[in-house]
């Protein structure tokens, strides 16, 4: 079986001495971010983008991966100590976890979301491995139409699953593919939207983008929010499950292990979203359901399950058919054109190395997570007594010379600068600015396939109905569409990301 | 009244940048569908983007009291004296000195004084000062060298925090801390290619 030749290569890769450096710096990075609450993988990822240019492509996904799926281990720890959410996708963990440690369950609580977590991730593994030659050989026989219509599937699920409103989503998304558009079109080489500067000739800078949005504005946001530190109280315990605890969280972290799975893959979708998907349906389908309200194990095993699963396999339509499925594989996008690698169905192929390795090394990372998080655990507490007046700071020097050094041109920075006060602004709207991340990485490769589909056609639109492929993405993203118009599913939605 | 501000001001917002794209577009050849000139994804994609905005204008008008934060006085002063004194150094600068005519320190200056100006009002402190000290870094990092950027860059930014402006020896502490570690993560590991001190001009 080719798939054992292909792991066995790609743990030779994962094992050596700089990835397994950069996985743990990845993986400490992550769970230290992931406990603070205030900073976030999208965040991190871009600050720490220009640092990985140094590095070879498979290293620096490595340890980008590490923080993003590290983040959701770390996110757990404040949720359950603190009632506090470290990440977006820990918010349903501070429901039953915090009430678990009022009991004097706090180390039950930990231990399961380490467990499940490190569970739902060694599953995440093989699915990924598994589904890269599998998702590879289907998607050579998409056209440029069928990719056009597969990323336009990717991004109207994107608007629709992002918070607030799916129509300023999509107006998002489309401002995003205009923003995009900045720089010479590689068809004509006619500057486009450069205004004469030479520095835009390659488009607007991506580092400087998602720094000046995701990280400066949440940095500026973030210091107008009070900052409500509770003192810890509640003592840690000990780490480990009473057997009736173990009974209890083990169907909730296979259930959770599933919908973290699935709605990984899903374009849009990702670690939030998976664990208030898996809260949900514990919270109907669980065994001690009616402990809900008063820390019940299953809705943290669950959620915390789910969430790891989904960060990994949320790389999947990144690794097999180049299309992000949420804002942080658009960082990872970003970071492998950077590399000079074509993200796409032939990365496979092309890249071996980069995809098995980075697949082993997903799960050596897991493996590293779970000594990071459970014994190492009072480390991380008392990384949460520090202020974030101290903390500020020191993200907008990484952020400044982050900025600066990937083209070596201040320019950079002043794109920061300009999107920090853009992205401020969007806040203060109500604007996403996830939507428009995705839609200015995806934008410039819509255009190519779109220009390719219409050579080939003969100018002729029918053919993104015509082809099979094709049609059933335009019906999906038509389906998903209305289907947000219908009352009950936005109540349902908007209840969900309420928390 | 169930207007939401917030939605309205969005769907202009969408689209003046649409109409400024399509007035900036109309240099670049459309051509035809099957042979898609420069201009023409730009096309679809700025009306799609009107009419996006206009639908998002229209369902604001009815999706409930979401109104914009209200502005005080001082700080829609504030701002329009802000793009007042960015605009007057930057057709001043040159005057100054020579420096400001090279690459975008010009630029850079007019960042600086006008987040500054915007510090005036408390509402827009946070914003003005933690944007002043990047524009601070850019300008003075190629000539000045790593330490006087990062030096200057977190001294702006601690005002933005009242604890800090209340103890500067924090700062202090901060500072050399960062300078530390900048110096080692970036200049010793990771070498990155600038100067550290100011150069011998």
């Amino acid at each position: 079986m080719e798939i054992f030749a292909n792991l066995a290569h790609g743990f030779s890769v994962a094992l050596s001495f700089q990835n397994l450096l950069f996985a743990l710096i990845g993986a400490l990075i992550g769970t230290a971010i992931g406990v603070l609450p205030g900073i976030g993988p999208v965040a991190t990822i871009s600050l720490l983008l220009p640092i990985t240019f140094g590095q070879p492509a498979t290293t620096a996904i490595i340890m980008l991966a590490g923080i993003y799926y590290g983040a959701q281990y770390g996110g757990s720890t404040t949720a359950i100590l603190l009632n506090l959410p470290g990440e977006v996708s820990s918010v349903v963990t501070t429901l039953e976890g915090y009430k678990m440690a009022r009991n004097g369950r706090a180390g039950a609580a930990l231990a399961t979301s380490a467990l499940g977590s490190f569970f739902a991730g060694s599953v995440a593994t093989v699915v990924v491995a598994a589904s890269g030659p599998l998702l590879t050989s289907v998607a050579l026989s998409f056209g440029p139409a069928d990719y056009f219509s597969l990323m336009l599937l990717g991004l109207i699920i994107a608007a629709v699953l992002a918070q607030g409103s799916v129509l300023k989503s999509i107006g998002m998304v489309v401002l995003g593919v205009a923003l995009g558009l900045v720089g010479t079109d590689v068809q004509t080489g006619q500057q486009r939207f450069t205004f004469g500067i030479p520095e835009l000739s390659d488009g607007i800078s991506f580092v400087a983008l998602a720094m000046g949005m995701f990280g400066i504005a949440e940095i500026i946001l973030n210091l107008e929010k009070p900052e409500a530190r509770s003192v810890l109280k509640t003592k840690v315990g000990q780490l480990w499950l009473t057997k009736e605890e173990w009974k209890r969280a083990t169907p909730s972290v296979l259930r959770g292990t599933l919908v973290g799975t699935v709605l990984g893959i899903l374009p849009g979708g990702g670690a939030s979203l998976a664990s208030f998907g898996s809260f949900m349906m514990e919270r109907k389908m669980s065994r001690g359901r009616a402990m809900f309200g008063q820390g019940a194990i299953e809705g943290v095993a669950g959620p915390e399950a789910a969430n790891n699963a989904a960060a990994q396999t949320s790389f999947i339509p990144l690794l097999t058919l180049g299309i992000p499925s949420n804002a942080v594989m658009a960082l990872m996008v970003g970071a492998l054109i950077i590399q000079g690698i074509q993200p796409g169905p032939r990365m496979v192929e092309a890249q071996p190395d980069l995809f098995w390795g980075l697949i082993a090394s997903m799960w050596i990372g897991n493996v590293m997570l779970l000594v990071i998080n459970l014994p190492m655990i009072g480390m991380w507490v008392k990384l949460l007594q520090v202020p974030y007046k101290f903390l500020y700071p020191s993200i907008l020097v990484f952020c400044a010379i982050g900025a600066y050094s990937t083209n070596n041109n201040v320019f950079d920075v002043y794109t920061t600068v300009v999107f920090a006060v853009i992205g401020y602004m969007f806040n203060k709207l109500k604007m996403e600015p996830a939507p428009l991340l995705i839609g200015f990485v995806l934008g410039p490769m819509m255009e190519e396939h779109l220009r390719r589909a219409m050579l080939l056609s003969r100018g002729d639109p029918m053919v993104f109905i015509q082809r099979p492929i094709s049609a059933s993405m335009l019906a999906i993203a038509a389906v998903a569409l209305l289907a947000m118009t219908l009352p009950n599913l936005r109540k349902g939605k908007e209840a969900a990301m309420a928390g | 009244m169930k207007l939401s501000a917030k939605d309205i001001a969005s769907g202009l917002f969408l689209i003046l940048i649409a109409a400024i794209g399509l007035w900036l577009n109309e240099d670049h050849a459309l051509g035809t569908a099957r042979r898609m000139g420069p201009g023409y994804m730009p096309m679809l994609v700025f009306w799609l983007q009107i009419a996006l905005g206009v639908l998002v204008i229209l369902v604001g008008l009815g999706s409930g009291p979401d109104p914009l934060e209200r502005w005080t006085g001082l700080e829609t002063g504030s701002l329009i004296l802000a793009i007042i004194a960015g605009t007057v150094t930057y057709l001043v600068a040159p005057s100054i000195s020579e420096f400001f005519t090279q690459t975008y320190n010009g630029v850079g200056l007019a960042m600086l004084v006008g987040f500054l100006v915007l510090c005036w009002a408390a509402g827009w402190r946070l914003l003005g000062y933690v944007c002043a000290s990047l524009a601070f870094f850019s300008l003075v990092l190629e000539k000045g060298g790593l330490m006087l950027a990062l030096i200057g860059t977190i001294g702006i930014s601690a005002m933005a925090d009242p604890d800090h402006r209340a103890r500067p020896l924090g700062v202090l502490g901060i500072m050399i801390f960062l300078l530390a570690l900048c110096w080692w993560i970036f200049i010793k590991e990771l070498d990155i290619r600038v100067a550290v001190w100011p150069m011998q001009n």
